[in-house]
């Protein structure tokens, strides 16, 4: 059977709101977590193996290509972090109220920023 | 906690009497150990993944010497090992909620589903190889 399924009410029927945008955010950044994982991966064996291996994957990461994806992982795990410890305060029964869901999400998105601009701050600094 | 029970503590899921009815008649799978497995290794993932942000901003500039001198660090090589497992883990319960959610065939899911785990089975099994390779000092 053909059901329309979620995606079709976007547009027209749906209004965003923060609480349901900030939950389609927690599941991409986990995709694009678990994607980063294969970098991850890719990094420990450079470092381990060491000689060229690591000289192109230095090369590859400090490239403007590079960068950007580190830069997009970092929001994406400070977010991931942020918001799943929201999602941690849920399953433990507290923050159900929709005002406390408000505040803890614009929280979430807050902790994020400052969590990003600190690191990067870090590493353009130190 | 005693004058405001909280609401988790009223769902099933803490209920043991709720629980054993549940897992009598229930669902057959596996979703209690996949969602209990979910939320475990996030707690586990708040300080191993802090341990290896800080230690990635630490090494940002540097080159591979220091990086493989901090990998081989006893401390380092057990917590990046953690760290790994514990995000390929979650990371493989995660996708396969997505995965459950967007494939709509059963071919297609169980093709889907052997992919991913092999994949995870790769890099993590590649990630620990790499670590524990600096580590011997080989």
């Amino acid at each position: 059977m053909e059901r329309p399924l979620s995606p079709f009410m976007f547009p027209v029927w749906y209004r965003f709101q923060i609480t349901s945008a900030l939950s389609i955010l927690h599941r991409l950044t986990g995709i694009a977590l678990a994607v980063g994982s294969i970098l991850l991966a890719w990094w420990l064996v450079a470092v381990s193996a060491g000689g060229e291996l690591f000289a192109t994957t230095h090369a590859f990461l400090a490239s403007p290509i590079g960068v950007l994806l580190l830069f997009l992982w970092s929001v994406a795990f400070f977010y991931h972090l942020c918001s799943g410890i929201r999602h941690l305060a849920w399953d433990a029964g507290y923050g159900f109220e929709l005002p406390d869901a408000y505040r803890s999400g614009y929280a979430v998105l807050a902790a994020t920023a400052l969590l990003t601009v600190l690191a990067w701050l870090y590493v353009f600094l130190a | 906690m005693a004058k405001s029970p909280s609401l988790a503590n009223l769902t099933a899921l803490r209920d043991e009497t709720v629980l054993r009815r549940v897992r009598h008649f229930g669902s057959a799978r596996n979703g209690l150990q996949e969602w209990r497995l979910q939320r475990l290794t996030a707690i586990a993932l708040i300080p191993l993944g802090l341990y290896f942000a800080a230690s990635m901003l630490r090494l940002a500039t540097s080159d591979q010497v220091t990086a493989a001198a901090w990998l081989a660090s006893p401390v380092a090589t057990l917590l990046v090992i953690l760290f790994v497992l514990a995000g390929l883990a979650h990371g493989l319960v995660g996708l396969r909620s997505v995965l459950v959610d967007y494939v709509h065939t059963r071919a297609g899911l169980l093709a889907a589903e052997l992919l991913v785990r092999a994949v995870v089975v790769i890099l993590g099994g590649a990630s620990v190889l790499a670590v524990l390779k600096l580590f011997l000092g080989r």
